[in-house]
């Protein structure tokens, strides 16, 4: 059963409890309140000094024990209530993790400077953001003094950013300007892109921007041979300037999309740039811990079971493999489908002349098995996947 | 959701404990309520016995017994509610953990939004516990997920931390005293240590007869293996702490309210069944082994790759003493594009070994004439000299 379905049933069997055993006690003590209270009020019609009967006496011995027995019920009502707090305790433990310390590798960020490391990693997660406050109180609190050139890269980022979701243009432009040379190296499109947005927020402004319109769609023209189909699309929707453009078949040009578009370019090529991730690391490294956490446990439950922690303490490489997705792949891996290992610098991939790919160990323990002879570059084998056969020099290692 | 059920336990657990705690103060004040009630029914149960027993008596003794009753309703009544306050608590951490389910496992912006606020909440801890409360409080603010963290508790700590540190220890004690019976069965040494410290300081000061009042007080029935701390702690007296060859120079040491403050904060976290890692570093923890390849630590940084979290300066030391990825499958990467290579976007070798996916490889072609530039070498060669590789 789903942990927050299962924690939320005993909450609320929890409360109405609750609600029941108040409803119970209030009621139980509003009773007695009113009988005592009506007696009393009874009692005080006699002259005040008089020397009360037995009968009273009786009925006040009644009240002595009633109020005895309400005592003794209250006090258990509210008592009888911790069996079920403590099942909801006890329904939070079973139904969520209580202990991750056994997947976790000692140490492994312990010291000054391993956890200054971390603080900066989490400064510049914030700069990025451009919550800079909290940035800078991370600053005091951790006693980073990150030094403002280190800053100065998100903190651009970040205005130019903020400025393009406000629709505003001029900085970015300018800072496209002035990366020109490096933005062309890369076949970036921002600055087309910029540009093309300038020129469509004039269209908007109908037949009354004309001239500017006219003007700017001049300075255009340096990009047309690159953005032949953009630019024809530009100036066809000239046509509609007096009637409004919002109105006709080009009306797809005043679409949100190219803003959110022009975000994501300029993020791409600033970062690019930069030298900066796209992605803020420290996200991209909890999201994968989420995906990564629950098979480690598990893995690791198993293991406990079984009794075999030597697999862990190795502490080379995780027990079981985890995917978390094409999104979170940044290098190649090639496992040689023969030995199912990683290849490393000792044992590189190899490609045999018929293209497929295999291991050096592995080629190596092919050649041994097809001939007894000692290996030369000459000795033939039979690549593992296809009938092709070769000899060793038809190897070559190759690089992912 | 796994990730709810393997990272969340605090979340809800911490505000179950403080449900727990207000149901023992309840219980206590519901206890003392109807204990005054007992014993007034008491009196009155003797004061019948007498035979000039007035009507005036009788109204006033059951005015009284009204005035009980209804305080005891008044603070049942409260108790109650206050206990319910906390499940509100709980009720409402329920509620965002149960977003997650509702948005599945479909990466669109309000799973975006919820991860993000995931990670705001776990860097809210993250601070606490090393003591950032600055920056705790104003991220809480700013991403408002004040009641979804366990700001509360932590802000109480905070108090009685200050107040260590500067040498008061009443408030640490009261907490000492109000969590009692929990401490005894975590076996805790921090009320021991405490007054270890309180009569170091009285030594310090030369006040030995405090110190001795202080010492037959406390130290006259502690357990077993703290005879030997208490003998250490009484040599004391016999030495002037003022001269410099004291031997006890360590003891007097006045960093030690330091410790202090953090054996407190741990069993803090233990009474409120917190980890003593915190959910953040555990989660980055994975995170980066899932993350981090051979590649992210060769010489030739061309090979690293500036988007791989373990690659960047930072997280590439963090992640050194952990685990790499297990893979028993070949994953392959484009590194010009950053796409995946397979059958849409076959790998291709280049006469000189490197490997890259033929759109990458193909666009540059068209743009150069036929002609393709190794990225890591530099190297020109021509689009025809192209060789499929096949990876299984
Ligand atoms: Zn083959
Ligand atoms: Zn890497």
């Amino acid at each position: 059963m789903d942990s927050c379905y299962a924690v939320d049933k005993e909450l609320e069997k929890l409360c109405d409890k609750y609600k029941s055993a108040n409803e119970r006690m209030q009621q139980t003590l509003d009773d007695f309140i009113t009988s005592v209270q009506g007696y009393a009020n009874e009692i005080n019609q006699k002259p005040h000094n008089e020397i009360v009967s037995e009968a009273v006496k009786t009925t006040i011995t009644d009240f002595i024990e009633r109020a005895k027995a309400t005592n003794i019920s209250v006090g258990n009502a509210h008592k009888d209530l911790h069996g079920s707090v403590s099942k909801l305790g006890k329904t939070i433990d079973r139904n969520f993790t209580t202990d991750f310390s056994a997947v976790i590798t000692e140490g492994a960020f312990d010291g000054e400077w391993k956890q200054r490391l971390l603080n900066e990693v989490i400064c510049e997660h914030f700069l990025r953001q451009g919550m800079l406050d909290i940035a800078e109180s991370l600053n005091e609190d951790a006693h980073l003094q990150l030094p403002h050139v280190r800053k100065e890269p998100f903190l651009e980022l970040h205005r130019i950013l903020e400025s393009l979701r406000q629709h505003i243009l001029d900085p970015a432009l300018q800072w496209a300007e002035q990366n020109r040379e490096e933005l062309n190296r890369r076949k970036s499109p921002l600055e087309f892109k910029l540009h093309r947005l300038r020129f469509i927020e004039l269209i908007k402004c109908g037949a009354i921007k004309q001239r500017e319109v006219l003007d700017y769609a001049r300075k255009l023209a340096p990009f047309a041979e690159e953005h032949t189909k953009d630019m024809q699309l530009l100036m066809g929707s000239l046509l509609y300037l007096h009637e409004g453009v919002q109105n006709s078949t080009y009306s797809f040009l005043f679409e949100e999309s190219s803003w959110v578009d022009i975000c994501d370019i300029f993020t791409r090529d600033a970062c690019g740039l930069l030298g900066l991730s796209v992605e803020s690391p420290l996200s991209v490294g909890i999201n994968a811990g989420c995906k990564a956490l629950p098979p480690l446990l598990s893995i690791r439950q198993v293991m406990q079971s079984r009794q075999v922690a030597g697999v862990w303490s190795s502490k080379e490489e995780l027990p079981v493999e985890i995917d978390l997705g094409q999104e979170y792949r940044y290098h190649s891996i090639f496992a040689c489908p023969i030995l199912r290992q990683q290849s490393s610098e000792q044992n590189p991939p190899m490609r045999l002349m018929c293209g497929h790919v295999i291991s050096k160990d592995a080629l190596q323990k092919l050649i041994v098995g097809n001939s007894n002879r000692l290996i030369s570059s000459y000795s033939r084998f039979k690549c593992p996947y296809c009938p092709v056969e070769m000899t060793t020099i038809d190897a070559r290692q190759i690089y992912f | 959701m796994a990730d709810v059920r393997t990272l969340e336990h605090s979340t809800l657990k911490v505000p179950y404990e403080l449900l727990n705690k207000q149901f023992r103060a309840s219980q206590k004040v519901i206890d003392r309520e109807v204990s005054k009630l007992t014993s007034s029914a008491g009196d009155l149960e003797k004061k019948i016995q007498d035979s000039a027993l007035t009507v005036s008596d009788v109204t006033s003794a059951l005015s009284s017994m009204v005035d009980n009753l209804s305080m005891l309703k008044r603070k049942a009544e409260e108790s109650i509610q206050e206990e319910l306050g906390a499940t509100r608590v709980i009720k409402r951490r329920l509620e965002h953990l149960q977003e997650r389910d509702a948005y599945g496992a479909k990466d669109g912006p309000p799973t975006l939004t919820w991860q993000k606020s995931r990670l705001d909440r776990m860097l809210v801890e993250y601070f606490l516990r090393a003591g950032y409360y600055n920056s705790a409080l104003k991220l809480a603010q700013h991403s408002g997920i004040e009641d979804l963290t366990n700001i509360q508790l932590f802000m109480l700590s905070k108090e009685i931390e200050d107040c260590l540190t500067k040498g008061d220890t009443k408030p640490c004690l009261n907490w000492c005293t109000d969590n009692r019976s929990k401490l005894r069965k975590m076996k805790s040494t921090l009320e021991f240590n405490i007054r270890k410290h309180e009569f170091i300081e009285m030594v310090r000061e030369d006040k030995r007869l405090d110190a001795i009042k202080h010492s037959r007080k406390y130290f006259s029935s502690v357990e077993p293996n703290q005879v030997a701390d208490v003998q250490r702690l009484m040599g004391m007296l016999a030495f002037n702490s003022k001269s410099p060859d004291c031997p006890y120079s360590e003891l007097l040491n006045s960093q030690n309210w330091q410790v202090l403050v953090l054996q407190f904060r741990q069993e803090n976290f233990k009474l409120h069944q917190l980890n003593s890692t915190s959910v953040f570093t555990a989660t980055l923890q994975a995170g980066l082994s899932a993350l981090k390849t051979p590649h992210c630590y060769k010489d030739d940084v061309n090979i690293r790759n500036p988007d791989c979290p373990v690659c960047s300066t930072n997280m590439n030391e963090l992640a050194h003493a952990l685990p790499f990825a297990h893979c028993s499958n070949s994953k392959l990467v484009c590194s010009i594009t950053g796409f995946a290579m397979n059958e849409h976007n076959p790998p291709m070798m280049l006469p000189n070994g490197r490997i890259y996916g033929m759109q990458a490889l193909e666009n540059m072609a068209e743009d150069n004439e036929g002609r393709v530039v190794c990225p890591k070498t530099r190297e020109i060669f021509h689009v025809d000299d192209l060789e499929k590789v096949f990876v299984m």
